[in-house]
């Protein structure tokens, strides 16, 4: 157990590494910042008070967009990349089962996805906390630091959406959103060696699972007629794929409802379950592949 | 057969009626890339894998790493089934044309490998260095791999095939784009191995470097062993006899031949020894050094 662990580390921790020094990710980078930059310009305009919930839906919306490259692109890129390289016969000719392989690259992808979020979302706080200091510094100037009692409402509605807790557990729920992202990319690339067949195969799986419950519904409460082989197709995908409308309290926090966190908490447990049996799937098929 | 009673004691690999067919495509076609393929390599032997592409020489060598499964038949390394992690802790392996994480250095190459053959960290950093000395790119070492050339590229794979020490050296043509001076260094570290009692299995193309360490080769084609045996069995004319002597005069020499012919002997050559090109080529070169 304590070896699995070690070989799972130095393989997470190498995939890290090895993404963090490619180009490619400085790139996205640069383009985050960009955009989280661009979303406190167009504050500029008028978005008659809404300001901080235009900002939010513009980084949460580019946070989902640049993680779900990373999710995908990390896992479809790196494993048939090492399959064709042949770098992994020097991991799996030394005393490492294929599962630790599996679950090492996984988490080397889950770190990268992490850092990810944690630099987008710094990036974020940050536009957040320059826009409201602009906006209450401005009232505090033209009120010669007397604000009228409107004018404090005022400040304390700016602060109370800039400095909302509630936005940590969109983030979380959005990392955790992306981790599963990973792990069917992960999943698929087990099977297949072409990095353009498992990114679309994710994205398919992706929209699926965005539309998981309907079949669900469908399937349990069978109201409609249909035949048996369109219930059997909404059963398996009712059983496999992942439900990411679970995931659609990130836009309730968003539009400013309050979401507790024992609401959230299911979510989160619902993700890691589906990426447990997911990576051990993974590893079985990894494990009867010939190399 | 009767390697079969004792391979426990005496082989390092023992691969019993070995076959491995690939699917060619979606139908049943299957080629043959193994066919009933018996090897058994004694402990401490270098043993030569020679046949031309597509002989069966690299998946010989990864049916004994266990990266792909026997069709039918097992391998045995050190007594246990090949692939399983008791047999893997034992060997080290370079494959053909290796390829690294090119971002990484020369050293995070081997200390990520040493971490997964269960080095202790203070262990693993000293063996990563005596490595480093021992296939001579210590000042190379905290340089990215892609800056590396294909030489420094063919001792790094060396380097980590070693770091666990292993009983058993599986090397997938190792010399494959090596300048002369390093195909030297590998064949000496291969001589040094068998010193220390190390068994090593290889496949070349190249027959004369094959001849300079092997103990033992096969020669396979189309994935049956065609040949088998210790050099001195396979490559001696036994009906013919070499003298090589220095400071025969040429009357001498005459006087010498007509002895011979006298004895019932044919004399078929009289040559000058000739230099082989790989030793003058090393020979100017290190001069120049």
């Amino acid at each position: 157990m304590g070896n699995s662990l070690r070989h799972i580390y130095a393989i997470a921790t190498n995939t890290f590494t090895e993404a963090i020094r490619q180009r490619v990710l400085y790139v996205l980078v640069v383009f985050c910042l960009v955009m989280l930059g661009g979303s406190s310009f167009c504050t500029q305009f008028d978005f008659r008070g809404d300001d901080f919930k235009f900002m939010k839906d513009l980084a949460y919306a580019g946070i989902s967009v640049i993680g779900l490259l990373v999710a995908l692109l990390g896992a479809a890129l790196l494993i048939p990349a090492e399959l064709e390289r042949r770098t992994i016969y020097m991991v799996l000719c030394k005393p490492v089962r294929r599962f630790e392989f599996i679950a090492g690259k996984y988490f080397g992808l889950v770190a990268l996805l992490t850092l990810f979020v944690v630099l987008m979302a710094g990036i974020f706080f940050l536009a957040l906390w320059g826009h409201e200091s602009a906006l209450t510094g401005d009232i505090l100037a033209a009120s010669k630091g007397r604000p009228t009692e409107l004018q404090a409402q005022m400040i304390a509605e700016y602060r109370a959406a800039a400095y909302d807790p509630a936005l940590v557990q969109a983030l979380v729920l959005l990392w955790a959103k992306l981790c599963l992202v990973t792990v069917i990319s992960v999943f698929l690339s087990t099977l297949a060696s072409s990095t353009v067949f498992i990114v679309c195969c994710t994205l398919l799986v992706y929209l699926i699972g965005h539309l998981q419950s309907v079949a669900r519904e469908f399937w349990l409460e069978g109201t409609v007629a249909a035949a048996w082989y369109t219930r059997a197709f909404l059963a398996a995908l009712a059983l496999t794929a992942p439900d990411f409308q679970t995931f659609n309290l990130i836009d309730e926090i968003i539009a400013g409802n309050a979401v507790l966190w024992s609401n959230t908490l299911p979510v989160l447990g619902y993700a890691v379950g589906y990426a447990v049996v997911a990576l051990a799937l993974a590893a079985l098929v990894f494990e009867e592949r010939e190399l | 057969m009767i390697f079969k009673k004792n391979w426990k004691k005496d082989w390092a690999v023992c691969a019993n009626e070995l076959s491995k067919l690939y699917p060619v495509d979606w139908t049943q076609k299957r080629l043959h890339a193994l066919d009933r393929l018996d090897l058994y390599v004694r402990r401490g032997e270098v043993f030569g894998l020679l046949g031309p592409n597509g002989s069966g020489k690299s998946t010989t060598l990864k049916l004994i790493l266990g990266l792909l499964n026997p069709s039918s038949g097992s391998v045995q390394v050190f007594g246990a089934e090949a692939g399983t992690l008791e047999a893997r802790r034992r060997i080290g392996f370079l494959p053909e044309n290796a390829y690294f994480p090119a971002f990484l250095s020369g050293r995070e190459v081997l200390r990520y490998y040493g971490r997964l053959v269960d080095l202790a960290q203070r262990k693993l950093w000293k063996r990563v260095e005596e490595l480093l000395e021992l296939v001579e790119l210590t000042a190379a070492a905290a340089r990215p791999l892609k800056t590396y050339s294909k030489g420094m590229l063919q001792r790094i794979g060396l380097a980590q095939a070693l770091l666990n020490d292993p009983d058993l050296l599986l090397l997938d043509e190792p010399t494959a784009g090596v300048d002369p001076i390093g195909a030297r260094q590998i064949r000496d570290l291969i001589l040094g191995l068998r010193a220390r009692g190390k068994t090593v299995i290889f496949s070349s193309h190249l027959l004369e470097q094959v001849q300079e360490v092997a103990d033992r080769v096969a020669i396979l084609h189309r994935g049956t062993v065609i040949q088998e045996g210790t050099l001195e069995d396979l490559l001696s004319v036994r009906e013919q006899t070499q003298f090589t002597v220095s400071g025969l005069a040429p009357v001498a020499r005459e006087r010498l031949e007509e002895w011979l012919r006298g004895e019932g002997a044919e004399v078929l050559e009289v040559t000058h020894p000739r230099e082989r090109l790989e030793e003058l080529f090393i020979k100017a070169v290190e001069k120049r050094r």
